[in-house]
């Protein structure tokens, strides 16, 4: 009933404004030129064991992020699978005589939790804390990572809850898209091990999780970022006191992947999925390399930003999809172009279509110079958001670093993304996403999927198969 | 009901205030001082409540429209509706063709999405400060013109029903416990239908129902617009006149009764869910009205109780017992408590291993909540729940994007007619006693008025109701 007096005040009120007031609108703003904006002035200096300290005072509420980069992960771990995320989730449970339960409390007093999270090249510890509580938080982290516990007692809960954790993970179409592209597509190498098996993790101990936080963690590896409103005279004192004493461990490790270029295709099936989960790879330019910002405003233009040609078609035009995307992931020296999306399973052949057209036509066309120019200008205007706040600058400023990008990276970036024109995002398409030598993986049903699949010439001609279990 | 298009976790961090920093009037330097956002706040002639508030710490501008209408009100036969309408308003206005808003917005540097969350929908842009009038423009115009036809009804509906796939259907845990704990909890069909909307439902909207639920609810007088950042306040006043001033005043909102009775007694179901690899648990309680002490008293219960791992819920279920990994959820699971305008859930919800009884469990919890509704909390305990959300409410005011500040200021203006008041935020957790607390608890983590929401692994026919 509800509905019907709707519509029937649809009816008497609807069409009449439109047309009136539509004329008298005034005409379109021009928004001119951008405000510059300015990134704060840093501060660094590096403890005689080797860990670099970069202060910045930023924002304005009393709040300070702190920050400890350290370059061990996934990486580190040889053929020891997720044994860096169980490192990680050790770390919580006790530290310089403080047990997990005082060192939560601490951090909630501060006005936050203790954050750490495991990548693939590094481990990051993070609190976000009241700026009155900057000198403990210091010394919290410095507890943590330099002098854990690592107490036996705990292991076997910690280890469950990440199987708990994978077990969810691979009950998810995402989750095993992204992890049979990356066995497929860095092969041996620690980057193509995401997911352990049941009797591998179930194998490790607590002599494992030890080995490796001595074997990687250090300060020579490590990297602290401190950015809010602080006294910074009272923080690097906090620093030198609380990390003097660290070991300085072993140089970073440098192990570079060697990807294997496609052709290929690999397909996973999900009975009765509504959905095909797609992911799309090419080689990127490692960070900072030449072709590296070209590659990232092409990816703006064909499928990185809201606006691209890719989300505009298979999303807005034809509805096959709610989320597709494209981005650069980025290690040191190495990086890969990875397109994704979800799209209708009856829709997948045909969305696939559209995406490979609208790779082509970037590469046989140069896009239209507003087109072009707005691209540059909508990364120009993420600079300024991304930097906008303490944690999202120490987060680019921790990248710079974690990739070896040269000092003034922040002072250049936006002039060189703005110099990037229409020939060089056509360019950029055409050597970077040559369609004979891509990886492909189809998370979906496979009943219903694979005929669309055959029927595109750009994947039957790259020999399916079937990945195996993940 | 999520975002327009971000990805599903995401959005939740967006608006649950994910980290950032950056503004001025706003925080002080000592503790005690407290938060103080700068704000002016006027109502235009057609019924628009207007919020300014400036800040050129970074040279951006962040503009909210707030419309009075979320998706627990929407016709009863076409659930998700308020959420497709949402994505309708992205498909251009009368001077601004389908595609250009977006368009636009990016070409200027910014970004831009929207949400529909329990009793509001948003559009939210930031973008450089030179680029603030073109957005003021372009929101002023579909505010008074937007276009809707079939043709944008059937993109839309395509990419809505992707975006249920994907987040809902296949995904083991799809909608639990964000949808699954409201339907079980409420008795008032506004609170307890799915948000997000049946597929067939979906389907069968029209036009027709399109065009009514405009005129019905998004109109300047069921609206709030907040504009923050690098701003001039006479010039932004004179935009806003110009583009938002001329759009007729629709009819009064008249909103249905949304209240849910006092629940006496426990209300449980079973969830076979045939993706998920684990059992999982979750549990519903009714909260206290917002904004009365009590539902301060329950904001701090949240701190106490689940967030953070200094919380008993954390300390008992994943250090002490191991029976989760990890235990999420708190007031308003699609946002925060100060964001909604309404009846509200408390949710707690972890995964769990098989060889965990619903027993063990359920005495684990009972552990905890009995202790709080016994025994008063200790001075420090309760020092610690208010630095956590003092922590969280500079947050908001610290952040790149304003988007958290905004949505504050956009909540209480929009529920409470005062945006200002969000400066009182901090006074009305600091007038919580023990003993308010404790008689908090007793009456709302009762046992009879909880919801218990199961998820077991299997095939079976998913969604059976109890």
């Amino acid at each position: 009933m509800i509905r019907r007096t709707i519509a029937a005040l649809a009816a008497l009120l609807l069409v009449a404004p439109v047309t009136l007031s539509a004329q008298s609108y005034p005409p379109q703003p021009d928004p001119g030129a951008t405000r510059a904006f300015r990134l704060p002035q840093t501060q660094s200096f590096t403890l005689p064991n080797g860990l670099e300290v970069t202060l910045v005072p930023y924002g304005v509420a009393p709040k300070t992020v702190i920050s400890l980069q350290i370059d061990a992960g996934n990486l580190n771990e040889g053929n020891q699978v997720a044994l860096a995320d169980l490192a990680g989730e050790m770390l919580r449970e006790g530290a310089a005589g403080r047990s997990s339960e005082q060192i939560a409390v601490a951090a909630a007093g501060m006005g936050d939790q203790l954050a750490i999270n495991v990548g693939q090249d590094a481990t990051t510890l993070q609190l976000n804390i009241l700026s009155e509580h900057v000198a403990d938080a210091v010394q919290l982290i410095a507890d943590v990572a330099t002098r854990p516990d690592l107490p036996a007692g705990e292991f076997d809960r910690v280890r469950q809850n990440l199987a708990r954790s994978i077990a969810v993970a691979r009950s998810q179409p995402q989750p095993v898209a992204e992890a049979v592209l990356a066995r497929a597509y860095y092969g041996d190498h620690p980057y193509g091990r995401v997911l352990p098996a049941e009797e591998q993790l179930a194998a490790y101990t607590i002599d494992d999780v030890r080995r490796f936080h001595r074997d990687n963690f250090g300060a020579r590896r490590a990297r602290l970022y401190v950015a809010g409103r602080f006294d910074a005279a009272a923080v690097r004192g906090a620093i030198e006191q609380a990390f003097s004493g660290w070991a300085a461990g072993a140089e970073p490790l440098r192990l570079p992947p060697a990807p294997r270029t496609g052709p290929q295709v690999l397909l996973v099936d999900r009975p009765g999925a509504p959905q095909s989960t797609l992911r799309i790879a090419f080689p990127a330019p490692a960070p900072g390399t030449e072709g590296d910002v070209d590659m990232q405003v092409m990816n703006a233009l064909l499928a990185g930003a809201f606006t691209s040609r890719i989300t505009q078609n298979i999303r807005e035009d034809k509805g096959y999809t709610y989320s597709p995307g494209a981005s650069v992931s980025r290690h040191p020296g190495e990086a890969r172009w990875t397109f994704q999306a979800d799209v209708t399973t009856a829709d997948t052949g045909a969305a696939l279509r559209e995406v490979f057209a609208e790779i082509r036509r970037l590469q046989t066309e140069a896009p239209p110079v507003e087109e072009a120019r707005g691209m540059g200008t909508w990364l120009a205007g993420g600079f300024i958001l991304a930097n906008a706040s303490p944690a999202g600058l120490i987060q680019s400023l921790a990248s710079r670093d974690l990739y070896g990008l040269p000092a003034n990276w922040l002072d250049t970036y936006v002039p060189a993304v703005l110099a990037v024109d229409a020939a060089r995002i056509s360019a950029a398409a055409t050597r970077r996403l040559p369609l004979d030598r891509m990886t492909i993986v189809v998370v979906g049903d496979l009943g219903a999927v694979r005929p669309q699949l055959e029927a595109l010439p750009e994947l039957r001609d790259a020999g399916m198969r079937v990945a195996d279990p993940i | 009901m999520r975002m327009r298009w971000f990805a599903a976790v995401l959005a939740i961090g967006l608006l649950a205030g994910a980290p950032a920093t950056a503004q001025t009037p706003a925080a002080p330097a000592e503790a005690a001082a407290g938060l103080r956002i700068e704000t002016q706040y006027y109502t235009l002639p057609n019924g628009l409540r207007v919020v300014l508030s400036r800040d050129a710490n970074v040279p951006t501008a962040t503009v909210a429209v707030y419309y009075g209408i979320g998706f627990r009100i929407e016709p009863r036969d076409r659930t998700g509706f308020a959420h497709l309408f949402e994505h309708l308003m992205f498909m251009g206005s009368a001077n601004v063709p389908r595609g250009q808003f977006d368009r636009l917005m990016y070409n200027a540097g910014g970004i831009n999405n929207g949400s529909t969350r329990f009793d509001f929908t948003n559009y939210y842009e930031v973008v450089p400060a030179n680029a603030l009038e073109l957005v003021l423009w372009m929101e002023g115009d579909r505010m008074a013109r937007p276009v809707i036809d079939q043709e944008v009804l059937t993109s839309q509906q395509g990419v809505v029903a992707n975006e249920v796939r994907v987040n809902v259907l296949n995904q083991p845990y799809g909608g639990w416990p964000w949808i699954d704990l409201p339907m079980l909890a409420n008795q008032n069909w506004y609170n307890s239908h799915n948000f997000y909307g049946e597929l067939a439902d979906l389907e069968a909207a029209t036009v027709e129902d399109a065009i009514g639920f405009f005129n019905s609810y998004y109109r300047p007088n069921n609206a709030v617009l907040v504009v923050a950042g690098d701003i001039d306040y006479a010039e932004t006043r004179a935009m806003i006149d110009r583009f938002f001033g001329p759009i007729p005043r629709g009819e009064p909102v008249a909103l249905p009764d949304i209240r849910e009775p006092r629940q006496t007694q426990e209300r449980s179901r079973v969830r076979r869910d045939p993706l998920a690899p684990r059992p999982a648990y979750s549990v519903g309680y009714h909260i206290p009205d917002r904004g009365t002490p009590e539902w301060y008293a329950m904001g701090l219960i949240d701190q106490i109780l689940l967030q953070g791992e200094d919380s008993r819920l954390h300390r008992k279920l994943v250090q002490e017992t191991g029976i989760a990994g990890s235990v999420f959820g708190g007031i308003n699971m699609l946002g925060n408590m100060f964001n909604y305008n309404g009846p509200m859930l408390w949710s707690v919800a972890f995964v769990h291993d098989p060889d965990q009884s619903r027993e063990t469990i359920q005495r684990a919890m009972d552990e905890v909540i009995e202790d709080l509704r016994t025994r008063p909390v200790s001075a420090e305990e309760l020092t610690r729940a208010r630095t956590k959300i003092r922590s969280f409410l500079y947050d908001q005011v610290n952040s790149g994007t304003r988007f958290g500040l905004v949505d504050l200021l956009a909540s209480y203006a929009l529920f409470d007619n005062d945006p200002a008041a969000v400066n009182a935020i901090e006074a009305g957790f600091a007038a919580v006693t023990p003993e308010l607390i404790q008689r908090t608890a007793r009456e709302y983590l009762r046992p009879t008025n909880r919801s218990v929401l199961l998820v077991e692994p299997g095939a079976a026919q998913q969604g059976a109701q109890q």
